[in-house]
């Protein structure tokens, strides 16, 4: 095959990849074959994930030797730090049971949600992203343990994400350091409310919506706000704020959240069996 | 460079060097997480299916590759596809260019290349399809981790590759002359 010929065949193979290419993108936009791609995509997610859950299985001890072997200084500051927060907790979980008592009435009788009445289901970690550009990861309960789209998904002290697709066996979660991730917070007294984006993964939050005369503190909790037509119930903690600005004579403030929950090592979440309000 | 048609039986053996990325991605790779990025496995295939594929049917297999990598992830279906295929040809391109480089050097270099073209083409596209941006830094570290990864392993990648084509090991590009048969 001459050159001319061999160069030409390969431009033009490469112009059919390049429309077959944007042709999926275009489909995937669409309703019907979006709704079609989200099912092969599920049904790929569950086919994979016994291999998945095996070599999470092997592997997170595996990591977690070298990790302790590595960070094993720190490991026993961490431990002794635990272990009196710990004990301060427990002490105040002593002094709380008759304000939690008397809550608990209040809400009966109000009906409102309330994140430890919500059913819970106990899911594990089976893989990270498969991509550098979200920030997600896949749990072993999908649609046939109850797990369904837009449940959040909370892990030790706060909040981690949002169910975004729920296969039959298995389900993504979109962390709420995601990009793309955006919900509704609380936070202060009097309470003010405001909307938390992610900007990526090891980045704190963002919060916007915070307008001038609305009083931030650093350390401060966030909390879910669970307001009419929220995508959380209220309550959920979420992190505190490690710092704000306010540019000179400007409307709004920057406020940075910190979340409680450690993303980067996740082995074991907690589904919260909520939908949100049609 | 040869160009060697890659028969049915060769594109079996292809699916199943994908079907060992597809594990190693999805089992491993996407917990070796450092700076907040992961190597990232289908575009180290797509590097090295043009590589030694050539241009043309790099750009074929990184396409099939970019789908199924677009199975597991929530980015658009068919965004990884174009990606894998500019960066498939680019690295087939690259590889028909007149050598007397050492072959393993060229590897990696194409590698890591195509590893930080890769990443920016996505980012670049992405956002035109109205994708949210990663932020300045956190992409220069994706980049990194993800060329430097491809650098590693290319080798092995490409050396898989050639064999399920069956057009052997890869050798010097140099001292290669058009027309010359598989093994």
């Amino acid at each position: 095959m001459s050159t001319t010929r061999r160069n030409t065949s390969q431009r033009l193979t490469l112009a059919i990849l390049i429309l077959l290419s944007v042709t999926a993108i275009t489909l995937d936009y669409r309703g019907e074959a979006s709704r079609a791609i989200k099912s092969v995509r599920n049904g790929a997610r569950d086919a994979i994930s016994p291999v998945q859950r095996v070599l999470a299985d092997v592997l997170h001890p595996i990591g977690d030797l070298f990790s302790g072997a590595v960070n094993y200084g720190s490991a026993v500051k961490a431990n002794e730090q635990l272990r009196n927060e710990l004990g301060a907790l427990r002490r105040q979980a002593l002094e709380n049971e008759t304000a939690e008592r008397q809550l608990q009435e209040i809400l009966t009788e109000q009906n409102l949600p309330y994140v430890q009445n919500i059913p819970q289901l106990l899911a594990e970690v089976i893989s990270g992203s498969s991509s550098n550009f979200q920030e997600t990861f896949e749990i072993d309960r999908g649609t046939s343990s109850g797990v369904g789209v837009g449940m959040p998904v909370v892990a030790g002290p706060g909040l981690v994400g949002i169910v975004v697709s729920a296969g039959s066996s298995t389900s993504v979660v979109q962390a709420i350091t995601d990009p793309d991730s955006s919900f509704g917070v609380s936070f202060g007294t009097p309470t003010s409310v405001a909307v938390a984006n992610g900007h990526g993964a090891g980045y704190p939050l963002y919060l916007a919506n915070v307008t001038a005369d609305m009083r931030v503190h650093d350390g401060e909790v966030v909390y879910s706000s669970g307001v009419t037509g929220a995508s959380l119930p209220a309550g959920i903690p979420v992190g505190t704020v490690e710092s704000w600005q306010q540019q000179g004579g400007a409307l709004t403030k920057t406020v940075q959240v910190r979340p409680f929950a450690d993303l980067s090592g996740l082995n074991y979440v907690t589904v919260l069996q909520w939908f949100p309000a049609p | 460079m040869p160009v060697v048609p890659v028969t049915g039986r060769a594109w079996l053996r292809v699916a199943a060097v994908g079907c060992i990325a597809l594990v190693v991605q999805e089992g491993i790779l996407n917990g070796l997480i450092v700076g907040g990025a992961h190597p990232d496995a289908f575009l180290l295939l797509a590097v090295a299916a043009g590589l030694v594929a050539g241009p043309q049917q790099g750009a074929v297999i990184a396409f099939v590759v970019g789908l199924v990598a677009d199975l597991f992830v929530l980015t658009p279906f068919g965004l990884s596809s174009l990606v894998y295929v500019l960066v498939a040809f680019g690295a087939g391109t690259a590889a028909s260019l007149p050598g007397g480089r050492a072959p393993y050097g060229f590897q990696m270099t194409v590698a890591l290349a195509g590893g930080v073209v890769g990443t920016l083409l996505f980012e670049g596209i992405g956002a035109l399809l109205g994708q949210p941006k990663l932020p300045a830094h956190q992409l220069v570290v994706v980049a990194a981790v993800v060329g430097i990864a491809n650098v590693v392993l290319v080798i092995p990648a490409s050396a898989a590759l050639s064999r399920a084509i069956n057009i052997g090991p890869p050798r010097d590009l140099g001292a290669v002359s058009g027309g010359s048969a598989a093994r």
